[in-house]
């Protein structure tokens, strides 16, 4: 074990002995984000540390752990990162379906919504889904515990005849314990009869 | 000088091996190009659309390479060609949306879209480099590493 010590010790002075100049190791660019929001990243900690907050806003660090500011730009970002960022999957989009009363069948107004909904599935590699049947608050908790996994379920099954080739379709029901708009008990509430469908 | 580094690594690799625990599935590799590997429990894998990713997974792209996934918080990150990506740390409640993202790149280039986790809080997601540590206000940004 001694042994073992020791040659580690003189492996680590080995490397020490050969260690190169600083150079630059990692590059960070902060990109201009989807929604606009304000956002930052912190390059290294405690006194050290830079805060970019700007798009393009960038920093190098060397292998000595020297931060320093570098700002980019669009054409330099894509040059670097452009290959991972064209591998950037889609953003998780989610929507929303209505539902005739006391019914699994998705209300007029809501085809195209369906139909956008199929084609955006359709377009995305590996897909899961989430599908989330709700109902008003007319009925019993029982049967609306029932109706809103039946609205779930009809949305999976159009999505499966669709050829949706999905890596896995999640359908669960709610009953009327979220509703979209809060009512009182036995209120009838087109809002809240609904299916939310996340594709991811 | 790698070699010797090479030595040390694998030395201390080999006694931090012993303590693996198998842990639920984090994300979902959702495009793959050219040639991209899953390293887990020293096992090498070709990685295809689909397939699940665990903690302490590594994502190895080759020379035309380049990889998506997608995490169970809704973060997305995407690696370019020669790189090295380990799945250091995930944590997630999707109920109360706490938790811990580590992800360490080892090299190349890895472009990031934070989700959930650096939404509820502001130190949750962090990017390790071999020379710096990146936190994640909740964001969109892209970190290259070079050798």
């Amino acid at each position: 074990m001694r042994r073992q010590i020791w040659l580690a010790c003189l492996m680590l002075a080995g490397c020490a002995t050969v260690k190169p100049a600083p150079k630059v190791n990692t590059y960070v660019v902060l990109l201009p984000e989807e929604g606009g929001a304000s956002t930052a990243v912190i390059v290294g900690e405690g006194a050290q540390a830079v805060t970019l907050d700007q798009p393009f806003g960038g920093a190098t660090v060397d292998s000595a752990g020297n931060i320093q500011r570098q700002a980019s730009s669009a054409a330099q970002t894509d040059q670097i990162f452009g290959a991972a960022l064209a591998a950037q999957p889609p953003k998780a989009l989610s929507f929303t379906l209505y539902f005739d009363t006391n019914s699994t069948q998705v209300t007029a107004a809501s085809r195209l919504q369906l139909d956008t909904l199929m084609a955006e599935a359709a377009r995305r590699q590996a897909v899961e889904v989430q599908v989330t049947g709700h109902t008003d608050r007319v009925g019993s908790d029982a049967d609306n515990d029932r109706l809103s996994l039946q609205r779930a379920e009809a949305v999976r099954t159009m999505l499966v005849q669709n050829n949706i080739k999905a890596t896995f379709i999640r359908a669960v029901g709610r009953g009327e314990r979220e509703p979209l708009v809060p009512t009182a008990d036995e209120q009838a509430e087109p809002r809240n009869r609904r299916v939310e469908v996340i594709l991811r | 000088m790698n070699r010797c580094f090479r030595t040390i690594l694998l030395s201390l690799a080999a006694i931090a091996a012993s303590a693996t625990v198998a842990l639920a599935d984090i994300g979902q590799i959702k495009n793959v190009s050219g040639a991209v590997f899953i390293l887990r429990d020293k096992i090498q894998q070709p990685a295809k659309p689909g397939d699940l990713v665990q903690q302490s997974d590594v994502l190895i792209t080759g020379a035309n390479g380049a990889v998506g996934l997608t995490f169970i918080d809704s973060s997305r990150l995407s690696a370019g060609p020669n790189s090295r990506i380990e799945l250091k740390q995930f944590r997630f409640n999707p109920t109360t949306q706490d938790g811990e993202f580590v992800t360490e790149v080892q090299r190349g280039t890895l472009a990031v879209v934070s989700g959930q986790i650096a939404k509820r809080s502001p130190d949750a997601m962090k990017v390790k480099t071999p020379t710096t540590i990146l936190g994640v206000r909740g964001t969109t940004f892209a970190v290259q590493v070079e050798e």
